[in-house]
């Protein structure tokens, strides 16, 4: 008696009548040679997507989702990366990075002296600067006092009782300085984190952690700077790179993201 | 399933360059990948992160040559099992690290029954669900899949056995919906 294995697979695949009618009866009963193979081995063609979405329609629907920003930007990053394939890809991949421009919370960043690497969008502009060992990508959400989330867009117009979640991507562990700054204002230092490789929401040691903007209006920036472990410059000397006073960042270890939110009051409409 | 039809429009969309599509195709098919890799326990979450990631990169470098828009979700999702078995594989020092399972190539990636014929097969897939005999096996699979909430990682701990052993169950009991379903794309949908 035959089983399914590679050479039956393929001729399957090859639609060869032969095999067609013989596997077509052989797996009329249960076979757990067949079965086996069949688990542990793809096709043919697409029979094994065929078969996830089968059995992933089983469950009930899910509401829809709205767009992973953090894991898209990831995706465009890829493809923004020289390839092998055709040329045609290359300019279709350019249009999602370009596209998506609109819609990811891409940190507007900053280069100057510095020669800090200041993340991805200054590489989509053309600016080189020296490339840091994290890459760092940030998406904001408010957290408004009905507890309801809504993504934020760069400059957006939030509320003071609004409450700012930051999740990041970063391509290491290393630890991040969180600034504020108000108008013209210094940078303030909020806290240190502990940065983990991935993507994941920013916490502290007591847990999520959230940027409260009770009290404030007005435009507000916020920057995370990550370093890898054991290269962390002091906040002094960060927030002079922020600044764009630092000195040219020799070791080029440094990455920043910035966010801007304007803040009104709430004694305003909204 | 329904939406189908709506999700090869985007396919199209995005295959001619349309910069949005591929977006909108992400949002749409992103749960549904994310879901099937929920089922490989071995898996720590940066590690899905990579695959899905790694699937999507792959699916839409190849979009263009996808001569059928309608097998989109079921091309996607055999590039996230092949991606996910990959790194399970290299995991386990079974595979090298320059050896890969390959992927459906685009260009051959057959017209997919239409949704009525896939209804049908939902249809059958719980029916063989409700024939497995009471026990373990059929816990896990009424967890992973009738109720889809929980994680292979998630199961293991509500059942307090391995994780390796609810992959096992699921991997084993998806061998004979595959079987099942090859059979009836040799009785009639090839022909």
């Amino acid at each position: 008696m035959r089983h399914l294995d590679d050479e039956a697979l393929s001729a399957l695949a090859r639609r060869e009548p032969e095999a067609v009618k013989y596997f077509r009866e052989h797996l009329a009963t249960a076979c757990e040679a067949c079965e086996g193979f069949l688990a542990t081995h793809s096709g043919p063609d697409v029979l094994d997507g065929q078969v996830d979405a089968v059995l992933l329609a089983l469950a009930p629907p899910r509401t829809d989702a709205p767009l992973d920003e953090v894991g898209f930007a990831r995706v465009r990053r890829e493809l923004r990366k020289p390839h092998l394939d055709t040329r045609r890809w290359g300019l279709i991949a350019g249009a999602v990075a370009a596209g998506l421009l609109a819609i990811i919370v891409v940190p507007r960043l900053r280069q100057g002296g510095s020669g800090v690497e200041l993340g991805p969008a200054s590489q989509e502009s053309g600016v080189k600067g020296q490339v840091g060992r994290i890459a760092l990508e940030l998406a904001v959400v408010a957290k408004g006092s009905d507890g309801a989330l809504r993504r934020l867009d760069p400059d957006t117009l939030v509320d003071s009782d609004d409450v700012l979640l930051l999740r990041y991507h970063a391509t290491e562990a290393g630890t991040a300085l969180l600034f504020q700054r108000r108008a013209d204002e210094e940078p303030q230092l909020l806290g240190t984190f502990e940065l983990e490789a991935g993507t994941h929401d920013l916490r502290g040691p007591q847990g999520l952690s959230g940027v409260s903007l009770e009290g404030e209006s007005g435009p507000l920036t916020l920057w995370l700077a990550a370093s890898p472990a054991g290269l962390e410059p002091s906040p002094d000397e960060v927030k002079r790179v922020l600044v764009g006073e630092g000195e040219r960042w020799e070791q080029g270890t440094l990455a920043v993201t910035r966010f801007d939110v304007r803040v009104r009051s709430g004694q305003n409409p909204r | 399933m329904g939406s189908t039809e709506g999700l090869a429009e985007w396919v199209r969309r995005a295959a001619s360059g349309e910069t949005s599509a591929f977006s909108e195709l992400y949002r749409r098919t992103r749960p549904l990948v994310a879901r099937l890799m929920a089922g490989f326990a071995p898996l720590d979450s940066d590690e899905v992160e990579d695959v899905i990631q790694e699937t999507f990169v792959r699916a839409f470098r190849a979009l263009p040559r996808l001569k059928e828009a309608g097998a989109f979700e079921a091309w996607l999702l055999s590039i996230a099992r092949n991606r996910a078995r990959t790194r399970l594989e290299r995991k386990a020092s079974l595979r090298r690290l320059e050896d890969d399972i390959s992927d459906p190539e685009p260009e051959t990636v057959p017209a997919l029954p239409e949704a009525l014929q896939l209804e049908r097969d939902i249809e059958v897939v719980r029916q063989l669900i409700s024939e497995l005999p009471d026990g373990e096996e059929k816990r896990t699979v009424q967890l992973f899949y009738i109720e889809g909430e929980l994680s292979a990682r998630e199961i293991a701990e509500q059942l307090g056995v391995g994780k390796s052993a609810v992959t096992m169950r699921l991997e084993r009991f998806r061998g004979r919906i595959k079987r099942e379903l090859l059979r009836r794309v040799l009785a009639g949908r090839w022909e």
